[in-house]
């Protein structure tokens, strides 16, 4: 099994929300447990008083940390499938110091205040009509700052790959720098809050081995395992299980008809990247509308996201057989490759040929419809006489794909069953 | 609750969110989908022009409040309640310092969410969206928003030692 699961189709849109539902009230729990619902216990951090944001926040982001990157290296999770937010660094200093106002005045983030205006928190309930109206003024004035909101993009980028240094290695800075931060935490809050540590601080004055201090171990053991594990990210170099490979070979929805493909393209479909693996020459005199152009010899894991769906293609079946080896080696998903390649569109979709004059009613049909196919691609119908001595059809005389969007006027053969091979 | 078990408990809830889902927490996106939704119900036109709004009303085959987020934030909403109604803290009051009047509370109440409003959408993205989930992931903007939270706050506390103390 490979996650993240959504990406990787095991469940659909729909299912997706009863899900985002079942997480959000995990996380509204624990924002209401740590005591988030309360702005007083959350502005104590700016005086120092009493530090449980800092605690309460670390304490998530560590353990989500060491968690994605020992289930990312034991290849269970495949990390370039987790979203990361792009950095536009100027913009996100910037609002990171009004966020940070926003948080001192109002006593809130938008997250807790959610949980303090859910457990009957007026001023909760301000903040959070307060910021629908911040988010109205924002969008109103939007149109003549948009330049300021994506200042100096670095892309989707980690402070790994930033500062190139090792991802494992960072994951025990972080983890260090965070237990650090805790004592430093309990230091103050008994400096300035008054508060002696108790049993569940680090600092607490027993000797024994609390449950805290276990956990405080527990990562600090995992972030000295992960400073030497090496990288969480999925390489080149892929180990293959062949027997799992030589069967979904044998597997047919691997493969895709030309009259699929059609069908597909009609229909406007658009949950599938159709690529062309010829040299880029034979894809400017010709090429399947929508097609993208990656010749063979430049497939390379950043070609797409391992969880899309791919459709290969070259001129038979051979170039495309082997893009689509080599992909599902490199731990791609859902590849498939056209049948009998563009000699098989083009005797199928573009130029089909004419059903004898004595074919039963059902396959004169099926030709009406195949006609109007070849016409929505360019095509033409193969005449009898062709049948009769076959001589290989003209190159169609297209040279720009139509556009990707299908018009509505287009040829309105009712949706022809999917077949799966042949015309 | 212990703050650090607290934070455990969240950490894992972030997690299993990376795993099931690939993405990870988030609450101010919620309110910009709902806020684009109500504009666009009320003014379409107006809507559809404004290149902020048109970005959260996706394509119009589907309700754009039937996102990710939006169902995300109304479980946060429902586990507070239920977190709250279990320990017994559920009570219609407003949290303040002995210092500051209701009213000023509340005033500021709504400024501090405003600025919040702005701050989130020129970041990208607010606590939750950022500070926690990018923070975990290592991501550069993430970090650099996070210090700045921090730092904005922190040099804003005397100020407002009134509010809170």
């Amino acid at each position: 099994m490979n996650a993240p699961f959504f990406k990787y189709g095991l469940f659909g849109d729909e299912a997706s929300l009863i899900v985002a539902f079942l997480i959000g009230i995990g996380f509204g729990f624990f924002l209401e447990r740590a005591g988030f619902g309360n702005a007083r216990l959350l502005a104590a951090q700016f005086y120092l008083r009493d530090l449980r944001v800092l605690k309460v926040m670390f304490t998530a982001i560590i353990t989500a940390m060491v968690g994605v990157y020992f289930l990312a290296r034991i290849g269970f999770l495949d990390l370039t499938l987790v979203y990361l937010t792009p950095t536009f660094l100027v913009s996100q200093i910037v609002g990171g110091l009004i966020l940070g106002a926003g948080f001192i005045i109002g006593g809130y983030c938008p997250g807790t205040s959610c949980v303090s205006a859910a457990t009957g928190r007026i001023d909760g309930m301000v903040y959070l009509a307060g910021m629908i109206g911040g988010l109205v003024g924002f969008a109103e004035v939007y149109p003549r700052i948009a330049h300021l909101v994506k200042m100096t993009p670095l892309g989707q980028v980690t402070l790994s790959k930033e500062f190139n240094i090792p991802y494992g290695l960072l994951v025990f800075a972080v983890v260090l720098m965070a237990l650090a931060a805790f004592v430093a935490a309990e230091l103050a809050e008994k400096r300035f809050g008054g508060k002696e540590p108790d049993s569940g601080a680090l600092l607490t004055p027993s000797r024994k081995l609390t449950p805290v201090r276990q956990l405080a171990l527990l990562f600090a053991g995992l972030g000295l395992v992960a400073a030497f594990a090496g990288s969480p990210y999925r390489d080149a170099f892929a180990k293959v299980d062949t027997k799992q490979l030589a069967l979904d070979a044998v597997n047919e929805s691997n493969q895709v008809s030309a009259t699929q493909l059609a069908d597909w393209l009609i229909e406007g479909r658009n949950d599938y990247l159709l690529i062309d693996v010829r040299e880029n020459t034979e894809f400017a005199q010709y090429h399947i509308p929508g097609a993208v152009n990656v010749p063979m010899a430049t497939l390379s894991l950043d070609l797409a996201r391992r969880n899309e769906r791919i459709v290969f293609y070259s001129n038979s079946d051979l170039h495309a057989a082997q893009a689509w080896l080599l992909l599902r080696s490199l731990g791609f998903q859902s590849v498939s490759v056209l049948v009998g390649g563009l000699d098989q569109w083009k005797s199928c979709v573009l130029f089909p040929p004419v059903p004898p004059a004595d074919a039963p009613p059902k396959d004169q049909i099926e030709f009406a419809k195949r006609a109007a196919i070849a016409k929505f691609f360019g095509g033409t119908v193969q005449g009898v006489q062709s049948i009769i001595s076959p001589s290989a059809p003209a190159l169609p005389k297209l040279t720009a794909p139509l556009p990707a969007v299908v018009p509505s006027d287009a040829p309105t053969a009712p949706t022809p069953k999917k077949k799966k091979e042949g015309c | 609750m212990n703050p650090y078990w607290a934070g455990f408990g969240l950490g894992l809830v972030l997690l299993s969110s990376f795993v099931i889902m690939g993405r990870g927490l988030g609450a101010s996106g919620a309110f910009t989908t709902a806020v684009a939704t109500a504009v666009h119900a009320v003014a379409p036109a107006h809507a559809s022009n404004n290149a902020f709004y048109s970005e959260y009303l996706g394509d119009g085959t589907t309700s754009p409040l039937k996102d990710w987020l939006v169902f995300e934030v109304l479980g946060v909403f429902f586990g507070g309640f239920l977190s709250g109604a279990l320990a017994n803290r559920l009570k219609l009051t407003v949290e303040k310092g002995p210092r500051v009047s209701v009213l000023v509370r509340l005033a500021l109440a709504a400024v501090g969410g405003a600025l919040m409003g702005i701050g989130a959408k020129l970041a990208l993205g607010c606590t939750s969206g950022q500070a926690l989930t990018g923070g975990s992931l290592l991501n550069v903007g993430s970090w650099a928003f996070m210090m700045c939270v921090f730092g904005g706050a922190y040099s804003l506390a005397w100020f407002l030692r009134r509010e809170w103390l």
